[in-house]
């Protein structure tokens, strides 16, 4: 008899403990809602958040009336752009985020604001994402909790929910492709990601997650100038990627390289990112067979000509990977005359021995490449020379872009490997250089021309003033020896009219 | 030779009796005195004047007056019309001679109170040809269409435009319309070879006339005693002027060939002004000046004023003979000597001033 009684009253203790601390939760479980059932294990209901920190009304009160009364801040389920200003309360708020022992960044909200989600919806009338579309309502959990709809393994999911969503998507921005999921699968953080690797990127690991902007944004990771910086986040971190076993040199490599200066020095936009060659959301190295495909997206004519050329099948056949074999990968450097040939620097020894008649094409083509840059050089010398000496030579000038357009052309040319085929192109430039240089060599001898021509036209004008001044002398000591000064001219008949 | 020369003159004096022709001009006589090289600069401006035309006869042949052509054209003036290089230069070179020419002639004029009657109106279209000679200057300027030339009308229009009430209507039918632009260059094209060489024809028909008419001044300390000397204005006046035509004709073909004008860069109107962009030389005191006078003085804008100032200054020297009563009765006036010293000293001083700046 004394148990039971002493078991009723602890629980109607613990009741009463129970309704006086957050009698809204008592009710709801008693109904046995889902918000409630959520609720045990939200993140907030662990930190002492009770259902009135959002809902507002009175917890303590018994009664559902007055519980959700009005008058005592009850505000009922907030919607629209509230939800968020309803979290920011607290989140953005740091000293009431410390007061509840979370050491969690504080502007989430003003983030968010600013993000492409935080643009307006389509009704005009709230934000396109409040808080609650990613972390859920009721049950919210922390990030790295796996249960959470925005840990590592779960968030690929949760972008995917609107940005595979194709009808959704393009009321927004029609031309934002909806196959990022499908190709992140495909990527090598994709299927690591599959398989329950939390470690690798997903969409938060480039894209950010509150601030997110566009890709056309400059602020925005995914910018290209920013993105061998994202990249490099991990591919960088020499202990994360010796865990993978690849190296972490290739930022560094990258940002040294022909392409690196041009993006990031150079602010270039159409140079190559990470992503230009490896691919975004599909990301992969791309496959040896595949390497002149990628560098033929940009380089596509030198991708042409070497895939017509007789390196093509020798290539395949010792399984060398095409572009990369002869200038690198993420270090590539600027093509140089000096690669090719058969001097020091040359890539063709590499595999051409001497006597072999790539050796001696590889001879033969530097040959011309020099005596292409021979003459653009001559030319060019003589153009500088013509204009030092002040004469109008920029038509000359204009026309040795041809000359460095063909030295372009027979750049891309050695890609075809074909001694002909690249003699007819240097011919072609140092028809142009030759041309110039003729111009200019003749605007230097005009330069001489005009001065012997002026000494010639000084001296006349000179001999015919000197000649003028002993005329006027002689006048002058005529008339004075013949009428006192008087006026006279030395052809008159004096006799006529006097 | 002598004999073959009569010959020739006894022929042509059979036909147009040259000889009464020669005796007309022989009765006209110049004085001789310490000051009698100051004649020559009219001559001189004559000639470089006579200079002008030709060449801009022979560059009009090429020249485009376009926006889009205007500075290809003298490009190709430069480099493919034969000799098109030397007439460019000498017509460059000239035009600043022509000027410097002229304002010498002016000051030597004013010091020697030439102006004084019977020739106030030589005076007047002396000056009127010496103000169209600034305008020749400043709407050739822009002809080339060069990136200096360009922002220097630019600078010089706005300037004009700042002359209250005149000056925005000014400004734009100088630019016509807001900015500088082709339609500018089409109008200065226009005043160029059309209305200043018109206008400046008819003042320099009277100008000589009344010279022939008049003949020269005497300077005002010679008239009373001293002996006088004067020498046949034909052929020996002629023929020194003429001596003195060859010794110009070789400076400039000595500047053209050696300091050929540059043509610089195509004007840009969408590109920034260049550093260091400055009028003409001969604008140059009027400029520099302008930098001087503050922002506002006292409740005038200080542009303003100093265009005021200018405009009220060359008011007073154009009207000169009719102020200066004292010369004109041939009383010595020393107050004009030294605002003559002055204006000279502050001319001189502020170009060289505007060149170092």
């Amino acid at each position: 008899m004394r148990t039971p009684a002493l078991i009723a009253a602890v629980l109607i203790l613990a009741g009463r403990s129970a309704t006086a601390a957050d009698a809204c939760l008592t009710c709801h479980q008693g109904l046995g809602d889902k918000p409630s059932a959520l609720w045990a294990h939200d993140v907030h209901a662990r930190h002492g958040v009770s259902c009135a920190g959002c809902h507002g009304g009175n917890p303590a009160a018994e009664d559902m009336e007055r519980a959700m009364s009005r008058d005592a801040g009850f505000v009922g389920k907030p919607s629209g752009d509230a939800i968020s200003a309803m979290c920011a309360r607290c989140h953005a708020d740091s000293s009431r985020m410390a007061s509840l022992g979370a050491h969690i960044r504080t502007d989430q909200f003003a983030l968010l604001q600013q993000s492409v989600h935080g643009r307006l919806a389509l009704d005009g009338k709230q934000r396109i994402v409040q808080c609650t579309a990613c972390h859920g309502v009721h049950g919210i959990l922390p990030v790295a909790d796996p249960g959470s709809p925005v840990s590592p393994l779960r968030v690929v999911a949760l972008c995917a929910s609107c940005h595979s969503d194709a009808k959704y998507i393009r009321t927004y921005n029609p031309a934002l492709p909806v196959d990022q999921l499908e190709k992140y699968r495909t990527s090598v953080h994709g299927s690591r990601n599959a398989a329950g690797d939390p470690r690798v990127a997903q969409c938060v690991s480039c894209h950010g997650n509150h601030g997110i902007l566009s890709a056309r944004d400059v602020r925005s990771s995914v910018y290209p100038t920013n993105i061998p910086l994202t990249c490099a986040r991990c591919h960088a971190n020499a202990a994360l990627m010796a865990s993978y076993g690849i190296p972490a040199d290739q930022y560094a490599q990258y940002a040294a390289s022909v392409h690196g200066v041009a993006l990031l020095v150079k602010k270039d936009l159409g140079a190559p990112a990470c992503n230009s060659c490896h691919g975004n959301h599909g990301a992969a190295p791309p496959g040896v067979e595949s390497i002149s495909q990628v560098c033929g997206t940009c380089h596509a004519l030198n991708a042409d000509l070497f895939a017509k050329s007789p390196h093509k099948s020798a290539f395949d056949a010792g399984g060398l990977p095409e572009c990369e074999t002869c200038h690198g990968k993420h270090d590539i450097a600027p093509a140089t005359a000096a690669m090719l040939g058969t001097g020091g620097g040359s890539i063709c020894t590499r595999c051409h021995g001497d006597g072999d008649p790539g050796f001696m094409a590889a001879a033969a083509m530097k040959r011309l490449a020099d005596s292409l840059a021979a003459s653009d050089s001559a030319a060019r010398a003589l153009v500088e020379e013509a204009e030092q000496k002040g004469m109008e030579i920029a038509e000359a000038r204009f026309r040795l872009r041809d000359a460095r357009q063909a030295a372009l052309e027979a750049r891309t040319t050695v890609h075809a490997f074909d001694e002909p085929r690249f003699a007819a192109v240097v011919g072609k430039g140092l028809a142009v250089t030759s041309a110039v240089a003729d111009e200019a060599a003749r605007s230097v001898a005009e330069y001489y021309f005009r001065r012997i021509g002026l000494g010639v036209a000084t001296l006349i004008i000179t001999l015919l003033a000197v000649s003028l001044y002993l005329f006027i002398r002689r006048l002058e000591r005529r008339q004075a020896a013949g009428r006192g000064g008087d006026a006279g001219f030395p052809f008159m008949k004096e006799d006529t009219h006097t | 030779m002598s004999a073959r020369w009569h010959k020739l003159y006894g022929w042509l004096d059979e036909r147009v009796d040259i000889d009464e022709l020669v005796r007309f001009m022989g009765k006209k006589y110049v004085p001789v005195h310490r000051h009698s090289i100051w004649y020559y600069f009219g001559g001189v401006t004559l000639f470089l004047f006579i200079i002008q035309v030709m060449t801009g006869i022979l560059l009009l042949l090429y020249y485009k007056g376009s926006e889009q052509l205007a500075f290809e054209s003298i490009q190709f003036i430069m480099s493919k019309v034969q000799f098109g290089w030397l007439v460019r230069s000498i017509h460059s070179w000239s035009a600043n001679l022509f000027i410097l020419s002229a304002v010498v002639h002016m000051f030597s004029v004013y010091f020697e109170r030439s102006y004084r009657k019977p020739r106030e109106i030589t005076w007047l279209t002396g000056m009127l040809m010496l103000f169209l000679g600034l305008g020749f200057g400043f709407s050739g300027y822009l002809l080339p269409w060069n990136e200096l030339a360009y922002f220097a009308t630019k600078v010089g229009t706005d300037i004009a435009g700042v002359v209250p009430l005149l000056g925005k209507p000014l400004m734009l039918f100088l630019r016509g319309g807001d900015e500088v632009t082709g339609a500018t260059l089409s109008r200065f094209f226009g005043f160029h070879v059309a209305v200043f060489p018109g206008l400046f024809t008819v003042l320099l028909v009277i100008h000589l006339l009344l010279v022939q008419r008049q003949g020269m001044s005497e300077p005002q300390g010679l008239e009373e005693g001293e002996s006088r000397q004067t020498m046949p204005f034909f052929p020996n006046f002629m023929l020194r002027d003429i001596l003195l035509w060859l010794i110009v004709l070789n400076v400039l073909a000595i500047l053209a060939v050696f300091f050929p004008w540059e043509l610089g860069r195509k004007a840009d109107p969408f590109a920034s002004a260049p550093a260091g962009i400055h009028p003409e030389w001969y604008f140059l005191f009027m400029f520099q000046s302008l930098k001087y006078i503050p922002s506002r003085v006292l409740v005038v804008d200080g542009e303003v004023l100093g265009i005021g100032l200018f405009g009220a200054a060359g008011l007073a020297w154009l009207l000169i003979p009719f102020w200066d009563r004292k010369s004109a009765r041939g009383i010595r006036n020393r107050t004009i000597s030294y605002i003559g010293i002055g204006v000279v000293v502050y001319i001189l001083l502020f170009t060289i001033l505007g060149w170092l700046s």
